[in-house]
Formats: structure tokens, sequence, C-alpha cells
């Protein structure tokens, strides 16, 4: 027997195979078409494209919440106080004295006294700077410690004048003590 | 992954899918395209390709005048799941595999039992009928069965049904030789000694 024939139809016929086949043969698959009825449905392929436009609109609202926090929080940052006798500013005015464009600013201090009329340039909006100046109470006047003494007599003898006053008002009104409690009835 | 894969081989006495994968697409890779993309009369090629393995497989396990129906509904169904099948390459092992479980699902929902009777195998008359022999081997184990049917009946060669339903070739030369000795066996012809060069698998 030749396995051969067995395996591919190749080598040696062996009669008892080749009978098998010629038997067996009329059993073979006659050739019928394929009635593929016209309701049918055939499914797709599932399309990565829907998963794409998701993965790529997931993206674009993190930027956009990236952005408006970033944009939110500048906003909320507090305007810098500007200080005229501010060191830092002093520092800044150094490193930017070789420029040309500073020189009008610094004409405005005087060498002699403290710089106290330096305008900080930070990056900061303008609109902040100019509620920082509108805010910023004016400078007190310098006094000596002669003038500070009578500025302190007139004080105490206004208040005594004061309160001598209040208290001539009060007996002529008939009203009681200031220190006197009042209307007791309504607190209980 | 490849000792996982080789493992599958060897149980399941298959060919590596990724063998087939390196090549360039297959004719069967390029019909499954061309219905997936709207051209369902491609499937018809399809068909014909594979309709005699689908024929054998049934052959071997339900009874003959219900071949032919489940045939068209296995190829309907295959067409309907089209779809699912991932690598376009495997369309043969696919399709064998729903053949032989609408095999089953033939018995389970019509319970019938073929019965494949002692007189048929008893019966040794030389001159017997396509549908005794065809008989005597549905009474072989299943693993001999699908491969002789194929053979024998389809008229496809080893190779042929190793490519088509997946098997090895080494698994299919087996089943042949052991299929045919035992099918020798009885139908009472004594079988010759086999040449001491041919291994018997």
């Amino acid at each position: 027997m030749d396995n051969n024939y067995l395996w591919d139809r190749s080598g040696e016929i062996d009669r008892d195979i080749q009978e098998l086949e010629e038997t067996l043969g009329t059993l073979r698959y006659q050739p019928q078409p394929l009635r593929i009825p016209t309701s049918l449905q055939i499914g797709r392929r599932r399309s990565l494209y829907p998963l794409m436009a998701i993965a790529a609109a997931i993206a674009l609202l993190a930027v956009a919440l990236g952005l408006w926090f970033a944009f939110k929080q500048h906003q909320v940052t507090p305007p810098v106080e500007v200080r005229r006798d501010e060191q830092p500013a002093l520092k800044l005015i150094e490193k930017q004295q070789p420029q040309p464009k500073r020189e009008p600013q610094q004409a405005l201090v005087n060498p002699s006294s403290k710089p106290t009329v330096i305008q900080k340039r930070h990056r900061e909006p303008a609109r902040n700077l100019l509620a920082s100046y509108k805010v910023r109470p004016p400078a007190p006047p310098q006094l000596t410690p002669a003038e500070l003494a009578e500025r302190e007599q007139v004080l105490v003898a206004l208040r005594l004048v004061s309160a001598k006053l209040n208290v001539a008002q009060r007996k002529t009104q008939g009203l009681p003590a200031p220190n006197s409690i009042r209307n007791q009835h309504k607190i209980g | 992954m490849f000792e996982a894969e080789a493992t599958a081989d060897v149980f399941l006495m298959t060919q590596p899918l990724s063998a087939s994968q390196s090549a360039e697409p297959s004719v069967e890779a390029k019909l499954i395209e061309a219905v997936l993309n709207g051209e369902r009369d491609r499937f018809a090629r399809l068909y014909e390709m594979y309709a005699p393995m689908v024929h054998g497989i049934l052959l071997a396990r339900v009874p003959r005048a219900e071949v032919d129906d489940l045939v068209q509904d296995i190829f309907l169904h295959a067409l309907r799941k089209l779809h699912t099948l991932r690598n376009a390459a495997a369309f043969g092992v696919w399709l064998a595999m729903i053949t032989r479980n609408r095999a089953l699902d033939f018995y389970r929902s019509s319970r019938k039992t073929v019965e494949v009777t002692e007189k048929i195998a008893e019966a040794k008359s030389p001159n017997r009928t396509a549908m005794e022999i065809l008989d005597l081997i549905c009474s072989l184990p299943e693993a001999y069965r699908e491969t002789l049917v194929l053979r024998f009946v389809e008229g496809m060669t080893g190779p042929e049904i190793a490519s088509r339903t997946g098997l090895t070739a080494a698994s299919v030369r087996v089943n042949l030789h052991r299929g045919v000795k035992l099918l020798r066996e009885r139908m009472g012809v004594v079988s010759e000694p086999r040449p001491a060069g041919i291994a018997g698998g």
C-alpha cells in the first residue's frame, strides 16, 4: 500500500483506496446556488470613527477646561501694590538704567533723598496698577519731635474740652450720665 | 504569547494562524473584505470554495437528507456573522467550527438519533453501496470520520483538508491512516502490511 496515494494521490495507485474514492464519490457535493434572501442583513464591522470622535471631544474639553482655569487664576491674582520705597524697584531701576527709554522716569527721582517716586514695572495689567494708586492713602507729613509733642498736647486739650461740653449738654437736657445703662426693660 | 499559541496548536491540532497572517492577504481575506464593503455577490465565491468542506463535515455527522439544507443554513449564518470574524485568513477554520456546532444543534433540536447498526457493520458483502460504506465511516471515532469523508467523498487531498479545516498536516495524515485501517477492519478487508519506512503517525 502506497501511503502517498492516500495522502495526495501521488505515487502508486492503491486499488482499495481508488475503489473507495469511486464508490463514495457518488455522494459528493453537487454544486447548488446559494440562495441569499434579500432581507438578510450583513453585519458591518464596528467603525473606529465614533470612538475617535468621542476621544477628540474629551481632549478638546480637557484643553478648554485647562485654559479656563488658567485664565481664572490669572484674574484672581491680587494686584501688586506698588510702593515707592520698595527696594526691589530700585534694583529694577538699576538694571534698567542702560536702556534709554528709562531716562525720563529717572529724572523724577531725587538723587539726594530716598528714592520714593519710583514706578515699579511688572507684568500686571495697567488697570490693577491704577486701582492700587487710587486706594493708597496720602503720605503723612514729616514732623519733628517737638512738633509732635505740641500736637499731642493740643489733641489732649481738645478731648478734654469735648468731654466737658458733652457733660454740660446732657445736664441741660436732663439726660442721664453717658455711662448709665438704659432700656433695661427692653432687653429682658 | 507564542508559547500559549503553540500549546493551543498542540491541543487543537490546528495550524498556527500567524503563518497565514504574515503572507499577503489571501483570496478569502479579499473576498471577505469585499463582502463587508457591500459586495454581497462575492460571497458566492467563498461558497463555491468551501461548500464541499461544509458538505463533508455535515455528511460525517448528520443524515444525508438533511445535509443540503444545512449547508445553505450554515452559509447564510456565516454571511450574517461575517463581521465578527477577526482574522479573515481563518475563515475555513471558523466555518468548520460553525458547521460542527450546527451539526450538534441539529441533534439537540430534533432529538433524532442515527443508529449505525451492527447489522451494517457486520455485513461483509464485497459489493457495498456508497451509503453502507458511509455508515461504516460514521461508526468510526469522530477524529477519523471527518477526515475520511473529506478525502473519499469530497475528493480532497490531505494538504487540502489541512488547509481548509485548519488541522495540521500531521494530524490529517494520522487520521487518514488510522481511519483507513479501522475502515478496512470493519469492512472485513485484511489490510496489507505497511512498508517499514512509512510512519503510522
